[in-house]
């Protein structure tokens, strides 16, 4: 079979699947979304309070520190998941949990991916805020508590941003859970590291399918958070 | 106002999602004790030998057969931090090594199949014939003149181990700084399309390189170049991980898929496998010295008497 007769086999499949259901690509599918979804809400729960922390305080080494947590945006998901894999495995600190293999170890690592993608973006649309806007906050003497309230708010759309930059590279990422994860028939196969394997069997058509799906799902996921976005564009001032 | 009101709307919709999502994650499958991890190659696992036995397995024990294709290399590597609970590899030398250190209790050959070199079809560096030796040192002096290519695994697995004996043997060095010699770092399929492109001569566990040849996915071009060169032999084993150093793994099901590969049920089944017409396994418990390895008296005792209840 040539590429493009491979590729378009592999969009009839994916065609296929959609429609009939396939209860085990259904499954595989469910657990990326799930994964991805968690980790970039939980890296937005870490990922934002810091962002605001490091974009408001004044303290010796600021600009090392985000410089740092932007560096950390590019970090390779396979050392993310050598790490993760190193503290969750049995010999390592973390290894009571018992959560090697298991969907929680996915989580764990791409929340590590996430995290400095959500803290940073919040740095940067923090630091890009009108410095009046503070200064009437503190002028003000509003509570710390509002004051940080109302900053993030004005900062959602930048939010939303940081929210679709780490699902793509939450939702995309292979290295991360196939180390943590183990690619488990049935319990930790995910879309991406199901691609690999299929790939590994030759079953090139397959991939693509998964592929294809992948980028739907992304797709949707997307459509939501910028109908957001636009919705908050249109609401600001 | 109306800006507040969607925002906590937005912020009651996230967090909806974020419990909704996260609860599931939090509470461990039922069957999870009844899950057996077999750290194994690619080999067993990409050939589809795994997914033919797991519905046997599952059915006679109600367990939840799952595996992890690993390089040889880095499968001992997660054996011996006890992430598994068995291991399936084909590397004598460090399943032997696994064991004297303790990590492992027993180990035990279960199956067997055999690599070969494969290369171009029109065969440039006049290597072909079943002495693996001689097919070495001839693509070793032509790729020396720039006559061809070899691809090696580069991954740390079983295959890479036996191409580096069969250099020892073939009193080829200094390789690895040559332009003939490119290291793929990759599994076996991926070499195997890597040497197909590059028209250059690799070696391969026979299963991987038919599968990948009768697939009509895939175009490869390459041929046999040597076989049946009892050098060749690919010996399986099974080794059972030591559940005094390491009290998570699941030994009471590991033992049972030991007993389940070596009975003549699981051995019927090896045999039967096969993929486009082709068996790709060949059982060989208990009968080692047919293929002219040392017979395993003592483990076979051992395991007939686990078999008995003993």
């Amino acid at each position: 079979m040539g590429g493009l007769e491979i590729f378009i086999d592999g969009t009839i499949r994916a065609v296929e699947i959609i429609l009939s259901g396939n209860p085990e690509i259904f499954q595989i599918t469910l657990l990326s979304l799930r994964v991805s979804l968690t980790a970039t809400l939980l890296g937005a729960l870490f990922g934002i309070p810091v962002g605001y922390l490091v974009a408001i305080r004044n303290f010796p080494g600021k600009s090392l520190c985000i410089a740092v947590i932007n560096t950390l945006m590019g970090i390779p998901p396979v050392v993310v998941g050598l790490v993760v894999y190193l503290m969750l495995s049995s010999d390592g600190p973390l290894g009571f949990l018992r959560i090697l293999y298991t969907p929680s170890a996915m989580v764990i690592a791409q929340t590590v991916l996430t995290f400095p993608v959500t803290c940073g973006i919040t740095i940067s649309s923090i630091i890009s805020l009108n410095p009046r806007l503070k200064e009437t906050l503190v002028s003000l003497s509003a509570p710390r508590f509002w004051e940080a309230v109302i900053l993030i708010n004005e900062i959602r759309i930048g939010i939303i941003t940081s929210f679709i930059t780490a699902f793509g590279a939450a939702i995309s990422e292979v290295g991360a859970i196939m180390m943590v994860g183990g690619n488990l028939l049935g319990y930790t196969r995910a879309l991406t590291t199901a691609i690999v394997l299929y790939t590994n069997k030759g079953e090139f058509s397959m991939a693509i399918a998964l592929g294809i799906i992948l980028l739907i799902l992304a797709l949707f996921v997307n459509l939501t958070l910028t109908a957001l976005q636009m919705h908050y564009r249109r609401h600001k001032g | 106002m109306a800006q507040k009101k969607y925002m906590l709307k937005g912020l009651l919709v996230l967090a909806v999602i974020a419990t909704g999502l996260a609860l599931p994650l939090m509470n461990t499958p039922s069957n999870v004790g009844n899950r057996l991890i077999v750290a194994t190659t690619t080999s067993t696992a990409d050939t589809g030998l795994l997914d033919y036995l797991k519905p046997y397995f599952d059915e006679k024990y109600s367990a939840d057969l799952v595996w992890l294709s690993l390089g040889t290399g880095q499968a001992i590597a997660v054996a011996a931090r006890g992430d598994c609970d068995l291991l399936l590899v084909h590397d004598r030398e460090r399943e032997d090594e696994f064991i004297s250190s303790g990590n492992g209790v027993l180990r035990v050959t279960v199956m067997y199949n055999d690599f070969v070199i494969v290369g171009p079809p029109d065969d440039p560096a006049n290597a072909s014939g079943t002495d693996a030796i001689r097919t070495m040192r001839k693509i070793a002096e032509s790729g020396a003149s720039g006559g061809c290519v070899f691809v090696s695994r580069g991954d740390g697995s079983g295959t890479e181990a036996l191409e580096k004996k069969l250099w020892e043997s073939s009193s080829v060095c200094g390789f690895l700084l040559s332009g003939w010699y490119l290291s793929a770092g990759s599994g076996m399929a991926a070499t195997l399309r890597v040497a197909n492109e590059l028209g250059a001569y690799t070696i391969s566990d026979r299963g991987t390189f038919y599968k990948l040849k009768d697939s009509i996915n895939e175009s490869l071009s390459l041929v046999v170049i040597c076989e049946n060169d009892s050098r060749l032999l690919n010996p399986y084993g099974v080794v059972l991980i030591n559940s005094s150093l390491y009290p998570n793994i699941n030994s009471d099901l590991a033992q049972k898929f030991l007993l389940f590969v070596t009975s003549p049920e699981g051995q019927d089944l090896i045999g039967n496998y096969t993929v486009g017409g082709r068996q790709l396994f060949f059982p060989i418990y208990g009968q080692t010295e047919k293929i002219g390895l040392p017979r395993e008296y003592e483990t076979i005792a051992y395991i007939e008497n686990l078999r008995k209840g003993g």
